[in-house]
């Protein structure tokens, strides 16, 4: 998200799956979109028909391979290798569209002359500190940018408070509009001529020695979807969990980010960036969401320190003087209006001191090393199944048995439910059920059938629900039980007058409910994340309407426009009109269903083509007009120049699409809101068979987290011990940690076995008979699995020598009707910098014929295992 | 609907097995058995009495067309998802001693399960090996052809739910006609293998189910000759008739001697 | 797969699976005639063998030990009153032709038992009457059944009547009457099920569908004759039934013998072909031999008579086992229909 996020502003995808259609090819990398999507991969089969390209890169042949016109095999983890080398290919091939670079992106801005590239300091740019393992953004700054609107808000925020949901989450936001400019892309220091020094190193050579991918497949893949650009075509690319579980996953994405910024296809049909999100309604989890380190509509959660001791501090950090994050004090206000009513008030600076602050690493691998730690008294587990799905399962399971208390909530009875009886570490006997002391909930939760609400699925697009049958006997909704354990808590804290349950009282908790369930009623929740005029309760057509007085209250900024007026809500409409869709559902923002769909138009207002023509100026009636609605100020005309000293949107002149940005261009160059660096750098997974062959002295990404500790070990780069490089993955069949599909017998016959994949090289020389049980192992454990040998999986010859890879789908654990050993016992916990993800892919194990419980004699060798996690 | 048909292609399918489960969960039929097999990823094997949408996986030394894969040797993943083919001519039907199996007026081959009593003769009738026995039911099953859906004006749920429009339903002549406009199509494309499965030309009298396929149809456990076997009825009945007379006159001859 | 050494002496490669598939592949990669040795010479490019899998292409008869038992008992009734019928026409002994009712009479009681204890809804037996489907050998069955057993009690029944001394001038009408709708109805009985499994998509019954029916009588034939001896009947009408019946059913075994097609393999190996073999030379030669070697002694033609009995019932079983084998074979169906189409099209070549 936060690649996306910052690149283009919002961290979502910039398009819609039926607008492939549109595409004249589609690259799919780090995304098996076939198997996962296979819903939304009917617009790739159609437009393939039509005549696209459609080319997959990924180290398996998997069901998206078969159906692809080119396949190209890749290691695990070479993908900024990769994706570089194609940005070096467009930068040397004179592929890129010149006109929309120069014009909609920042590559011909001048970056300060302070800022020193990884090309020059062997693997890490300026700005790094070893100590505190962080890097100071300054020097990636614009030249003639100051780097702090004001000094308060320029302390470091404390270690750990990383989170990069939120567009700008590092540091303050610093005026962008003052940038030094060269249009013709020749000075050394625009960004254009750095990011060619950045990638001259990624070759063809490079990508055959370390991808394992032929000088011909790659030059094939490239010309076929790099030359798919220009004003008469478009090229789109598909991303899925491929490229974020990986320590360097943000830069993966940021690599295709810049690849579509310099082929010119954002805001384009058939062009963008498709952000394949996995769940039913994540996309709706990150937006109104669960994560520690953002409020709805991606605002920044207060970090402790100065920021965060006034709201005027906040404000002052978070918004810009140009650009739509100006807006930002509307929305927070409005959004503390909506929590508190009330109680909100000027005066107490609208409640902001009852919202909480982040204080070090809270996100779900970070609270759960501390839960190991005994930190922890308590945990809700709703709708996930860490047991299984957790990386490090094993030490997972670990930590819930430190809880002094787990509620869980689900339909079926998972294995964070049952860790305490079922697990493998109680069939051992290293744990005894009698000693293990926490106490453990199962309350049953209702099915997506059994309650109303809405889903925001990957193109934003937001869809109502309709409940179609009461939930079975003590079943509830999330809603439901939120609601009323806010209730009992209230009561609770109306008998205890300590200060820290100020905020708790304050909440504005008076949702309506009804029927003998006593169900508060969905729709008023999305009413209220409309946003209304709280004098007399009116829905508001949109965020524009929102004000930063306490006048207005929104609970999710980004979802205002959904719910204009009493009666309408968009969500639930059903009659698409156009190719687009616009009727049926809500895409955040304001029904746009491409972003940044100014960039299809020229600066002057003209569309490209006339085969490319999305949003256009229609001079007669002066306003944006065209097949979307225009993700656009309505009235700003294509010629507009700002003012001096003009603030937010206004501040943008007509021909700036990405209006999230103080500048209003695409941003090739980061220069703040990224952990790890204005671009992208080549960095080995945090296990590697070899070197970094870009940077030797810096293996691994340097702001990444690895959090070793006993149990939590890892594999040297290489190591002998662990030849093989591995990574997990989803079967369509199934449903991730297997809760809702391993209990379905229509799901489970369909994958009742954990199986893994091996080439038939790897084989024959392990002299391993297809079907048979295997144990894999990893510096975090072992399991058992059959061995699936087939020509799809190929070893790759990386330096010099002859690479294996194995592939291990994920879903099967200790219950439900199928049953099998848990993948992620083998994946460590580890942390992106930006987003905190585990990585999956391109891990090391090794493999011997036998079940776990034959093998033990060897298992006890690998000193790294802790804790006998065998048989 | 006069005559309802499937055309089924096999280069438009993902192999997503979203038609076995919306067939199993619309006519709630059973599961299978949870077999791991190591065919690829079909553990599901074949059709059967609780199987009605059977999704098959390929690997093959070949190419798919103008494809290209990065692998030394050629290699194609084809996916089809195999179904009852309700055949013009369909030997569980003629075989059926009860009139449980019927021909629909959509014209289709359906199993009516309050008749049946699962005598099996149906079995080994079917020259496809689709029906089957289930147990401890006891009586026959096959795919419906969604009969219940079609006769309230929707489509069946396998073609409802096949995300990628492989598995179309519609009329009988149309879709003939368009599966051999596909496979030029798919030709002039470079899938040289193409074929439709259809076999008109033996006694089943060509299928309403019809498939779309690269390569042979052994590959698929498609017979390619396919023959209902009342053709066979004629020369067994004549040698039964003969042997009789023939035993006749040996009875004869035993006592007059 | 053993390989296996040819006859020709050191120097000649070794017939395995594996210099069959190098065969094939140069066949049909080159498209050209491969010469060379191998355990099929080839004469055209080899089809590359292919399935899926290796999983059946058909399903496997679900008949149980019923139905086998069925056939057998079914074929010694039918023929029994065929038997009675020419028996009583041909002036023979009434008791024999009194005993030859009778077992007909046991048939049509165990028949219908058997079938219905085979269904998979025994409740449901009725609804074989249901329809009329000539189309149908199943169907036929049923009804053939069903008219055998009441022309056999109508035969008994009146017998017994007329036995017991019952005067009447329309009893012995009558018995004429159910002896010949007996013996009619009984022949179709003993030779139906031949053309039941033989008009299936069963590779191993349908090839044979010609040899099942004439087979099926021949035992019915032996059978009955061979139970008429049992009961002492050790009349020269019995040992030239029984010896023809043998003769019938070595002829039978001989041909079966020669035959082999892929089709046929279930005749010649495992279960099916085993069992196949022992029973047919136990209802063929052996039976046979003993009848001629012991022609005298009622001790030899109860032997024969015994031979030929189980040799008839473990026949019934070894041919539902061998289309159990054939409907697993998914090669034998490919192979047989390959032949086919080869066949059509050079038909359509000399037109």
């Amino acid at each position: 998200m936060p690649g996306l996020g910052t690149t283009y502003g919002r961290g979502g995808a910039t398009t819609a799956p039926n607008d492939l259609l549109n595409s004249d090819a589609i690259l799919i990398m780090g995304s098996n979109m076939a198997e996962n999507h296979p819903v939304g991969f009917q617009w790739v089969m159609e437009a393939k028909e039509l005549g696209t390209k459609v080319l997959h890169v990924d180290p398996r042949f998997s069901r998206t391979s078969a159906v692809a016109n080119i396949w190209v095999p890749l290691r695990a983890g070479s993908d900024i290798l990769f994706l570089g080398a194609l940005i070096r290919y467009v930068l040397e091939s004179e592929l890129f569209f010149r006109e929309y670079v120069v014009h909609y992106t920042n590559a011909s801005v001048i970056i300060t002359e302070d800022f020193k590239d990884s090309e020059d300091l062997d693997g890490i740019f300026s700005g790094w500190d070893a100590e505190k393992k962080t890097y100071d953004p300054k020097s990636w700054l614009y030249e003639g940018v100051e780097p702090d609107k004001s000094t308060r808000a320029g302390q470091a925020a404390p270690q750990g408070c990383h989170g990069g949901h939120a567009e700008h989450g590092l540091h303050a936001m610093p005026d962008l509009s003052r940038y030094h400019q060269d249009p013709t892309l020749q000075h050394p220091r625009c960004v254009f001529q750095l990011l060619r020094k950045h990638f001259a190193r990624y070759t063809p050579d490079m990508v055959e020695r370390y991808c394992g991918v032929s000088k011909d497949a790659f030059l094939r893949a490239a010309e076929t979807f790099c030359t798919a650009s220009g004003p008469d075509k478009t090229g789109a690319i598909c991303y899925a969990l491929g490229w974020t579980q990986h320590s360097n996953g943000v830069q993966m994405i940021r690599c295709a980010a810049i690849l579509q910024l310099l082929l010119g296809n954002m805001g384009r049909p058939g062009g963008g960036i498709l952000a394949l999100r996995g769940h039913a309604s994540i996309q709706g989890s990150t937006d109104v969401p669960t994560l520690y380190d953002i409020l709805p509509g991606y605002l920044s959660m207060p970090k402790f320190g100065e920021e965060s001791k006034t709201l005027a501090n906040y404000i002052e950090k978070y918004s810009s003087c140009t650009g739509w994050w100006h807006n930002l004090d509307k929305y927070i206000v409005s959004l503390l209006k909506a929590y508190y009513g009330e109680s909100a008030q000027p005066e107490n600076e609208f409640g902001f001191h009852w919202l909480p602050r982040v204080t070090g690493d809270h996100s779900h691998q970070g609270y759960w090393l501390d839960m190991l730690d005994g930190k922890m008294d308590g945990l809700f587990v709703m709708g996930q199944n860490p047991a299984v799905a957790g990386p490090n399962s094993g030490m997972e399971r670990r930590g819930l048995s430190k809880l002094k208390w787990l509620v869980v909530r689900e339909m079926v009875e998972t294995e964070t439910a049952s860790f305490w009886c079922e697990s493998p570490e109680v069939k051992r006997g290293e744990w005894r059920t009698e000693e293990i002391p926490t106490e453990v909930f199962l309350l049953p939760a209702a099915g997506h059938a059994e309650k109303d609400g809405t889903f925001t699925n990957t193109q934003r697009l937001l869809q109502w629900r309709q409940k179609a049958v009461d939930p079975p006997g003590d079943s509830r909704s999330e809603n439901w039980f939120a609601y009323h354990l806010g209730v009992l808590l209230r009561e609770k804290a109306r008998r205890d007058p300590r200060p820290r349950n100020a905020g708790l009282l304050a909440l504005k908790w008076d949702y309506s409910i009804e029927g003998p369930r006593r169900e508060p009623i969905a729709e008023e929740v999305l009413q209220e994340m409309n946003g209304y005029i709280v004098a007399n309760h009116e829905l508001v057509p949109g965020f524009t309407a929102l004000k930063a007085d306490g006048s207005t209250a929104c609970g999710c900024w980004i979802y205002s426009g959904v719910f204009p007026k009493m009666g309408e809500n968009r969500a639930n409409q059903r009659t698409a009109k156009g190719f687009y869709g616009h009727g049926w559902g809500f895409a955040w923002p304001s029904d746009r269903r491409i972003l940044y769909n100014r960039a299809s138009a020229r600066p002057d207002g003209n569309p490209w083509s006339e085969r490319k023509k999305l949003v256009w100026w229609d001079f007669q009636s002066k306003q944006w007009t065209g097949l979307d609605v225009p993700d656009f100020t309505g009235t700003k005309a294509p010629d507009y120049q700002p003012p001096e000293d003009a603030e937010g949107d206004a501040g943008l002149a007509g021909d700036k699409p990405f209006l999230l940005h103080g500048d209003g261009l695409g941003w090739i160059w980061v220069p703040v809101g990224l952990s790890d660096g204005p671009l992208p750098a080549h960095y080995e997974p945090l296990e590697s068979p070899v070197r970094n062959p870009i940077y030797p002295k810096r293996q691994t990404n340097p702001a990444a987290e690895a959090k070793t500790r006993p149990g939590n070990e890892y594999a040297t780069s290489p190591d002998a011990r662990f030849p093989f490089v591995m990574m997990t993955y989803r079967l369509t069949e199934h449903h991730t940690a297997g809760g809702m599909s391993r209990t379905l017998s229509h799901l489970a016959e369909l994958q009742p076995e954990l199986f893994c994949e091996i080439s038939l090289e790897l084989a024959k020389e392990l002299k391993i008979e297809h079907g048979e049980w295997v144990t894999l192992v990893t510096a975090r454990g072992a399991i058992e699995a059959h061995a699936l040998s087939t020509a799809r999986m190929r070893p790759l010859t990386i330096g010099d020598k002859l690479v294996h890879q194995i592939g291990l789908p994920f879903h099967w654990g200790y219950n439900g009707l199928v049953k099998g050993d848990i993948g992620n016992d083998l994946v460590a916990i580890s942390e992106e910098p930006n987003v905190r993800i585990m990585e999956t892919k391109g891990l090391l194990c090794n493999l011997f014929v036998g079940r776990r419980a034959d093998n033990a004699a060897q298992l006890s060798e690998y000193q790294s295992i802790a804790e006998g996690k065998i048989a | 609907m006069t005559k309802a048909a499937f055309l089924t292609d096999a280069t438009l399918c993902i192999g997503c097995k979203a038609c076995e489960v919306a067939c199993k969960e619309w006519n709630e039929v059973p599961d299978d058995g949870m077999i791991w097999t190591g065919f690829s990823y079909d553990n599901t094997q074949m059709l059967g009495a609780s199987t009605w949408r059977h999704v098959m996986f390929l690997e093959q030394p070949a190419v798919a067309g103008p494809q290209q894969v990065d692998m030394e040797n050629p290699f194609r993943w084809i996916f089809l998802s195999d179904v009852c083919k309700h055949c013009g001519n369909a030997g569980c039907l003629e075989a059926c001693p009860t009139g449980a199996i019927v021909r629909t007026d959509v014209g289709s081959v359906l199993v009516q399960s309050d008749v049946c009593n699962g005598c099996g003769y149906c079995v080994v009738s079917c020259p496809f090996g689709v029906v089957d026995k289930r147990h401890p039911d006891g009586r026959a099953f096959k795919c419906t052809f969604c009969y219940d859906r079609q006769s309230a004006g929707m489509i069946p749920a396998c073609a409802k739910a096949c995300p990628t429009q492989s598995i179309r339903f519609g009329e009988l002549d149309e879709l003939r006609e368009a599966s051999v406009a596909r496979v030029a199509e798919l030709q002039g494309r470079g899938y040289t293998d193409a074929q439709v499965y259809d076999p008109l030309e033996t006694s089943v009298g060509g299928t309403h189910a019809m498939f779309v396929i690269l390569g042979q149809p052994d590959a698929y456990n498609l017979p390619p000759a396919p023959e209902v076997p009342t053709i066979y009825l004629k020369s067994a009945w004549t040698s039964a008739l003969v042997s009789a007379l023939v035993l006749v006159a040996i009875v004869c001859g035993a006592f007059l001697f | 797969m053993a390989a296996t050494d040819i006859p020709g002496g050191p120097g000649r490669p070794k017939a395995s699976e594996d210099r069959l598939d190098a065969i094939r592949n140069e066949a049909s990669t080159t498209g050209k005639v491969v010469t060379g040795a191998g355990r099929a010479h080839a004469s055209a490019p080899i089809r590359e063998a292919e399935d899926y899998y290796n999983l059946p292409v058909l399903k496997p008869p679900t008949w149980t030990w019923e139905v086998p038992l069925y056939f057998f008992i079914g074929g010694i009734a039918g023929v029994s009153s065929v038997i009675a019928f020419v028996g009583h026409l041909f002036h023979a002994d009434p008791p024999m032709v009194r005993v030859a009712l009778w077992i007909a009479f046991v048939g049509t009681v165990l028949c219908p038992a058997l079938l219905i204890s085979d269904l998979g809804r025994p409740l449901r037996f009725l609804n074989m009457l249901r329809v009329f489907k000539w189309r149908s050998a199943m169907s036929m069955g049923s009804w053939i059944l069903s008219s055998f057993g009441a022309a056999v009690f109508l035969a008994v029944a009146t017998n017994e009547l007329v036995l017991y001394g019952i005067q009447s001038p329309f009893l012995p009408a009558l018995r004429w009457v159910g002896e010949f709708a007996g013996a009619v109805t009984g022949l179709l009985l003993a030779s139906y099920t031949g053309v039941l499994i033989g008009a299936t998509a069963i590779p191993v019954w349908h090839e044979h569908r010609r040899l099942l029916p004439a087979h099926f009588l021949t035992s019915g034939l032996g059978g009955s004759s061979a139970i008429l001896e049992f009961f002492g009947f050790l009349v020269p009408a019995t040992q030239i039934l029984g010896f023809a019946a043998a003769s019938g059913e070595t002829l039978v075994g001989i041909m079966l013998e020669l035959r082999h097609s892929r089709v046929d393999r279930p005749l010649h190996h495992g279960k099916s072909g085993w069992t196949m073999r022992i029973a047919g030379t136990l209802e063929g030669p052996i039976a046979l031999f003993v009848r001629i070697l012991w022609k005298g002694s009622a001790h030899g033609r109860y032997a024969a008579a015994a031979c030929f009995l189980v040799g008839a019932l473990c026949s019934r079983y070894a041919w539902i086992w061998a289309g159990r084998a054939s409907a697993h074979d998914p090669q034998a169906v490919f192979e047989s229909q390959h032949v086919a189409i080869a066949a059509r099209k050079a038909a359509h070549r000399a037109v």
